[in-house]
């Protein structure tokens, strides 16, 4: 195994973040994209954890390429995915267990994240484990990227708050300013992302459509 | 030894990943559940003492003074349904905790006692909520409200964990004003937006989750009823002392 130019891996993080955003382009993760951008902070939290576990699983089935035995292919990229899920759910409960209550149930639903599975099945397999664990961190920050970016959205329109302080001042609603509701719940989010999924495919330059 | 793609490949990395996995899984789960555990208890604590007024919400202390306020001021009781304190832990008893208004030491003074703590066990939206709701002495004040333990939506149910929701109950009560037992609500929108004489007993909603609202009023009112007894007698005592 040989490390690469630096261009090579500049090419995969490109790829992850956006030419091939998960989220954006290529519409992985959106359920969980919905439900935990109502605030920035969970939203960050989440896509930290994600990408943690996309680059490390991503790399350990990269190392393993060579002896899965293809028809049992994608039970074996759960079982190494939810293993590790589990391990980290468990190491996040005895040392860092403010946080883990903050994630509750989205460190369980990390394993059933697509982006998790179609990175191992569309690059690990093919690729050697470096470029995989590139790969995981480039796919994670894509999809966190798009999350932060929806969560600010919502949380500012939604809550007038950011990072959870206000920033919406207060004379503003004596003059009948109003939080969109609509922003908190789900529906909310669908529109965010569609219109960024828009905003994206249609800039000049380095957009999807140039292949 | 075997071929990549051949049934005994396969079968053979399958039974190798599935001990790997599986003995991972147990090493995490046995080697880390002390820890665990201390955090569980640790976090019931701080969220009893939460409820109780004596840490602000949303604050934690840290463990040795959550641990020092837990054992001076607060003690774990069963009554039984006459409002006797048994000296077993009895799963028919009513279950709650004593606040003390200055350290009782190892000798736990009843007169001392400043208020009160109900455990509140409910189901939620999408799982069961566990939380405390703290009375004073007069057996219908509120004096606070906190969650240990839930599996809402962060951000719409997952705010009753937030300060502002748990901050909101302080001072409300259980008594509408012809003093019968109404149970405390959490109002759809603003408890200010209610009829001036409901408001004592609402709390101010969370926009975007009217069940979750729903339901752990629901759990409050039932639970409640079940410890009117333990109220009542607190408001007798209220009553001679006041007379």
């Amino acid at each position: 195994m040989q490390l690469k130019s630096r261009k090579e891996y500049q090419g995969i993080l490109v790829n992850g973040l956006w030419s091939q955003n998960p989220v954006a382009y290529q519409v992985l993760g959106i359920c969980s994209a919905l439900a935990v951008t109502v605030k920035m902070s969970t939203a960050i939290v989440m896509a930290l954890a994600l990408t943690a576990v996309t680059a490390c699983s991503s790399m350990l089935i990269s190392s393993m390429r060579k002896i899965i035995p293809s028809n049992i292919r994608i039970i074996v990229e759960l079982a190494v995915i939810s293993t590790l899920v589990i391990v980290t759910d468990q190491v996040l409960k005895a040392y860092f267990y403010d946080i883990s209550k903050q994630l509750s149930i989205f460190v369980g639903l990390i394993i059933t994240n697509c982006i998790v599975l179609g990175r191992a099945e569309s690059f690990a397999l093919a690729n050697d484990p470096i470029d995989s664990f590139v790969d995981g961190i480039a796919n994670g920050l894509g999809y966190g990227l798009i999350l932060v970016v929806v969560a600010f959205i919502r949380e500012l329109l939604g809550a007038g708050k950011f990072l959870g302080l206000q920033v919406v001042p207060g004379f503003l609603y004596d003059l009948g300013f109003q939080n969109m509701g609509l922003m908190v719940l789900a529906p909310g989010a669908f529109f965010v992302i569609g219109l960024l999924v828009w905003l994206k495919n249609s800039l000049p330059g380095i957009s999807s459509q140039k292949k | 030894m075997f071929k990549k793609n051949s049934k005994a490949h396969a079968i053979l990395f399958a039974l190798v990943l599935s001990l790997v996995c599986s003995l991972l899984i147990t090493v995490a789960a046995t080697g880390f559940k002390d820890r665990q555990q201390e955090n569980m208890a640790l976090d019931k604590k701080v969220n009893l003492l939460r409820a109780a007024g004596l840490v602000d919400a949303g604050q934690n202390p840290g463990k040795d003074t959550i641990n020092t306020l837990y054992d001076q001021r607060i003690k774990e009781v069963f009554l039984d349904h006459r409002g006797k304190v048994m000296e077993t832990e009895d799963p028919d008893g009513m279950h709650l905790y004593f606040v003390h208004a200055q350290d009782a030491g190892d000798d736990h003074d009843f007169n001392n006692i400043s208020g009160y703590i109900v455990p509140i066990n409910t189901r939620g939206l999408w799982g069961k909520i566990h939380g405390y709701l703290a009375f004073e002495n007069d057996g219908q004040t509120v004096s606070g409200f906190s969650v240990f333990s839930h599996s809402e939506t962060p951000g719409l149910g997952g705010e009753i964990e937030s300060a502002w929701f748990q901050k909101n109950f302080k001072g409300k009560k259980i008594l509408n004003s012809q003093d019968e037992f109404v149970s405390i609500g959490i109002a759809q929108g603003k408890a200010g937006d209610l009829p001036k004489d409901k408001q004592e007993n609402y709390v101010d909603g969370i926009s975007g989750a009217t069940l979750t609202g729903r339901y752990l009023s629901e759990g409050i009112k039932n639970t409640l009823m079940k410890y009117e007894g333990v109220s009542v007698t607190f408001r007798q005592k209220q009553l001679r002392n006041g007379s």
